[in-house]
């Protein structure tokens, strides 16, 4: 059916005078029921109070970014709506991105810059002007940098505009201490095992071609539950036409309801399934293997890496039987190369992730699915040049979340160099020391904060970081937060974390402003407009606004050589051809080609490793004396009387940022504690009970409401991730559940690439009053 | 145009975003929704099956609510049950005799799905048809429709062996499919739907005579009976708590205090 926009469709509606009918219809009663008296029953829906106005953004409100389209009338957002040119929305949307509405016209929104009058984490604040708050955070940076140079200053910065923020203001300031939560608390052991495999990352959009799939194993990915608008749908239509899905998973996910296999493992125990896999498709020969013979090397060393991984060695460990585990291995070879494991988004579990990681890697790619139809495509950027700027002050991508030392053009088995700023400083999050490599681990640069080792990080400047509910150990950020010389923090709503800046900038809703384009890899990559619907409210500021006026200020004039944001924009535009009103015109995207397949290179290698090849054995790995090939390697058990504390995602929520949006609110208020239906019983717990969970270590959170369930196994707890806020700002969310990081007191580094493992902590389980 | 709705539940992951795309496009107020989903898994641990549930308008051809009006604010008007709550008395004789339990009170007034009257009638596609991204939901003509529904659930018998299509049959046709992983009863649609045979009298007897004051009397005292059938949500409800809780919290009374 074709999709009318409303403000076209507004003039084709009838406005007849048929209210007298209506009248007369309530005033008889007799025969109103069928008759046609209702053409006209209303002229107040929100469509009706003047004209639609089009506006084209990309939705914020989780970093998947989906193109949508924003109508406002009379100077009001009412509606958000997929946008139907857009290749990750395809004009649907999911639930947050429908509540982003709400979002914006949240109440608690923070209103106008506000410096610190009270202690550090006593939420005492004064309103400010901008010019103050600006003028006072660089006085205070310029002093630092003085004193202790620019690498002394980190930025943290997330989701959109943080291109600003966690790249661009780092990059030209000169530290390499930038860092994003998505990475070493989310995907870089993905990405990283990526890199060593095939080399090139995954990328933001897992690359699977899912409209050629045949089969699909998903390892803890919770699709549904993370509801990242395009992969639903993909799922949806794999799953509609009858495609085989195996989901492992210690919970009875929405994709596990859904799933043809259903793998219950024991946490922790994801290599070995991975492992006896491996033994089974090379075994028994379900694997691809000419595609192995022309583009893998090290096959040899993996098959007698695997040939003692049986399914009995493994379902010893996973708690599966080794039929399940030969059943799924066979299912996936017999639809190879149409067949992949979804890399996932959050891997950093154990600490030993990179490695779970490339067995995802060496599955995928003896199924011959890199490059083939029905598996999986080679991302590509989209092609538009920067606004011109002088060289940053440190090298290429060092200061950003793309900050990898390996990134050179680097053939042997060494490790790069490290990027230093301007005062001959390394990143402090200990790369190359504690762990190998990887984008700047965020967790890893709060020890500085607090020890000055291996040098002090003074200042932070933190760009929509939800820091006590994304960093684990959230006592030692407090801790850091405390010590720190200057803490700035530009957000939206009033977080818990933003009690300890000393000052605080109001940030506009996407909503309310432009940002950077969009350039999203992808098969087809493309480039998309965020453009603002409506003024921002109150006295809050764009991203952008902030990062150009700041930097103005701090010697970074030549960084920002644009009056305003659309020059900027045009500018970059102009290198496709293009400017604002023409992205516009076309619907908010231009859409490049890229090149999926392995046809696409005719003949040569689409794999930029050393070799030319996928690297099934890793050199590198060994040279650095790290296992080459992936090792099953047990982590701890929780103790008797506690369960191990799993979390994941909620469909209506991101992270901690949705939890007080009220149309969001209304529907998901408070986590559950997902438990074992059996266990409860055992504990005399009943479903709806409320408890509090106390950690190893002591640390204890809640009460939340217990999901007595059969859906999950009796050894570990699940909650979705973002709740049990304690900022009193946030009205509603504001003590509603429990907050899973808060129960992080540990974690495992990855001694790959420095991410941090939080599936480590136990809990165990007291009655309490709700 | 005259159309129906298709919801496949073999596909509906539960996300909610048609919940929240209804509740914006159509300004409900809070704590109300048109839809509410729920989880339906059934087993013990690990062999369990299931998925997810939808509570919302069935749009009855032989629809009961629209029977019982007895001003007119419910109406039927291609295929679709829709409500004109400026004509709502506030007698709740909706509320009562929906043998799905769907009409809420707000404000003094019924309220319910109207199909997104107003959007379909411009050419647009309902707000939860258009949002949802587990094509779960589609909007089209009543033949296409039953087409597309017997074609999913015979792909989806594959993996769902009890695959049914429910509500062809059902109150002389209902304006919305349902794709059935399972028997429907286990999904809180009953195979067969209570018309109270009460709103009949009064549909073709007692409004027609004009004796209005009366009907409602005898109406109401007809009721009392017939709820104490129209339990399927109950169950429902039961089902969930032996399971699990459903996603969040339904209109225990139909009523909504603001």
């Amino acid at each position: 059916m074709a999709r009318v926009p409303l403000e076209i469709t507004r003039r084709t509606l009838l406005k007849s005078g048929l209210a007298a009918g209506v009248a007369g219809a309530m005033a008889t009663t007799a025969g109103a029921t069928r008759s046609p008296a209702h053409a006209d029953i209303r002229d107040d829906r929100w469509f009706d109070d003047g004209d639609v106005e089009t506006t084209y953004n990309a939705c914020d409100m989780c970093p998947w970014h989906c193109g949508v389209v924003v109508r406002t009338v009379n100077g009001v957002v009412r509606k958000i709506d997929g946008n139907p040119h857009d290749p990750k929305s395809r004009g649907k949307l999911c639930p947050r991105g429908q509540g982003g509405v709400s979002f914006m016209y949240d109440p608690d929104r923070l209103q106008a810059p506000m410096v610190r009058t009270g202690e550090r984490g006593e939420g005492k604040f004064q309103e400010v002007d901008w010019e103050f708050a600006l003028d006072l955070i660089a006085d205070r940076l310029n002093t630092i940098k003085e004193r202790s140079g620019p690498e002394a200053v980190a930025f943290f910065g997330h989701t959109a505009g943080d291109s600003w923020f966690a790249e661009h203001l780092p990059q030209a300031w000169g530290t390499p201490n930038a860092a994003k939560p998505s990475t070493s608390l989310c995907i870089s052991p993905r990405d990283e095992a990526s890199l060593m495999t095939f080399g090139f990352p995954v990328g933001g959009h897992e690359p699977l071609d899912w409209e050629q799939l045949e089969c699909v194993a998903l390892i803890g990915s919770h699709i549904g539950e993370d509801a990242r608008n395009t992969v639903m749908q993909d799922f949806a239509s794999l799953h509609g036409r009858g495609g085989t899905i195996i989901s492992v998973d210690p919970r009875f996910s929405s994709a596990a309801t859904k799933a043809d296999h259903w793998l219950p493992i024991k946490p922790s125990t994801d290599t070995a399934l991975l492992l006896a896999w491996l033994h089974v498709l090379i075994t028994e020969e379900l694997y691809d293997v000419e595609y192995v013979e022309e583009w893998a090397a090290g096959f040899s060393q993996l098959a007698a890496h695997v040939e003692d991984k049986t399914p009995e060695w493994a379902s010893e460990i996973t708690d599966l039987s080794p039929e399940q585990i030969r059943k799924t291995a066979r299912a996936m070879g017999e639809h190879a190369p149409k067949s992949v494991i979804m890399p996932g988004r959050h891997v950093t579990w154990y600490g030993n992730d990179t490695q779970r990681m490339r067995a995802v890697m060496l599955v995928n790619a003896i199924l011959g699915a890199y490059g083939r139809e029905g598996g999986m495509y080679f991302n590509d950027t989209p092609f538009i040049s920067d606004f011109p700027y002088p060289p940053y002050a440190i090298a290429g991508s060092a200061g950003g979340c793309a900050a990898d030392p390996d990134d050179g053009d680097d053939d042997d088995d060494e490790l790069g160099e490290l990027a230093v700023g301007p005062t001959g400083k390394a990143r402090a999050d200990g790369a190359q020391d504690t762990f190998l490599q990887g984008p700047t681990a965020m967790q890893e640069l709060i020890e500085p904060m607090i020890t000055g080792d291996p040098y002090r990080i003074e200042a932070l400047i933190c760009y929509g970081v939800n820091l006590l509910h994304s960093v684990p150990l959230p006592e030692r950020t407090k801790e850091a937060l405390a010590e720190l010389e200057l803490f700035v923090a530009v957000d939206v709503l009033p977080q818990e974390h933003l009690a300890w800046a000393d000052i605080i900038l109001p940030e506009a809703t996407y909503l309310e402003r432009y940002d950077d384009l969009y350039t999203m890899s992808h098969r087809t990559p493309y480039i998309a407009l965020r453009e603002p619907a409506v003024e921002p409210a109150h006295d809050t500021k764009p991203g952008w606004w902030i990062a150009k006026e700041l930097g103005e200020r701090i010697g970074l004039e030549a960084f920002f050589g644009w009056e305003d944001i659309e020059e900027y924009l045009d500018d970059r535009l102009r290198s496709v051809g293009s400017n604002i009103n023409d992205l516009r015109a076309q619907n908010g995207v231009i859409i490049q080609e890229g090149k999926p397949f392995l046809e696409d290179y005719e003949g040569a290698s689409p794999f930029p490793t050393s070799s030319g090849k996928i690297e099934l054995y890793s050199t590198f790995l060994e040279a650095q004396g790290l296992d080459p090939l992936p090792e099953y390697e047990p982590v701890e058990d929780p103790p008797e009387g506690y369960f191990r504390l799993l979390y994941g995602r909620h469909p209506v929520h991101t992270f901690a940022k949705t939890q007080n949006t009220p149309e969001l609110y209304e529907l998901f208020p408070e986590n559950e504690l997902w438990l074992n239906a059996d266990a409860a019983a055992d504990l005399g717990i009943d479903d709806g009970d409320y408890v509090t969970l106390t950690n190893q270590d002591g640390a204890s959170d809640g009460p939340i409401k217990v999901k007595a369930t059969q859906r999950i196994r009796r050894d570990a707890v699940f909650m979705a991730h973002g709740h049990g806020h304690t900022s009193p700002g946030l009205t509603n969310a504001n003590g509603k559940g429990a907050s899973d990081t808060k129960l992080m007191t540990r974690y495992n580094l990855d001694p790959i690439c420095g991410a941090a493992g939080m599936r480590v902590n136990f809990v165990r389980l007291e009655s309490s009053e709700a | 145009m005259r159309s129906i709705f298709l919801l496949d539940l073999t596909q509906c992951i539960g996300c909610e975003g048609c919940v929240i795309a209804c509740k914006v496009g159509n300004e409900l107020p809070e704590d109300v929704t048109y839809i509410e989903i729920s989880e339906q898994v059934h087993g013990t641990f690990p062999n369990l099956s299931g998925g997810f549930a939808n509570h919302r308008c069935y749009h009855c051809t032989d629809a009961a609510c629209v029977n019982v009006c007895p001003t007119g604010a419910l109406f039927q008007e291609d295929e679709l049950t829709r409500v004109d709550s400026s004509l709502c008395s506030g007698c709740q004789y909706c509320v009562r005799a929906c043998p799905y339990d769907v009409p809420v009170m707000v404000d003094g007034v019924a309220t319910k799905c109207d199909g997104c009257r107003d959007v379909t009638k411009a050419g647009g596609t309902p707000w939860c048809v258009q949002t949802c991204p587990s094509d779960a939901l589609r909007f089209g003509p009543r033949d296409e429709i039953t087409a597309e529904a017997h074609q999913r659930a015979s792909v989806m018998r594959e993996k769902y062996p009890s695959a049914q299509v429910y509500g062809e049959s059902q109150t002389g046709g209902l304006g919305l499919l349902v794709v059935a992983p399972e028997d429907p009863d286990e999904l809180g649609l009953p195979a067969d739907p209570q018309v109270p045979f009460i709103s009949t009298v009064w549909q073709d007897i007692v409004k027609p005579g004009g004796f209005a004051i009366t009907g409602f009397s005898i109406v109401a005292a007809g009721f009392a009976g017939i709820i104490a059938r129209r339990n399927h949500m109950k169950e429902l409800r039961e089902l969930a708590e032996q399971g699990a809780a459903p996603s969040h919290d339904g209109h225990d009374d139909g009523e909504v205090q603001q």
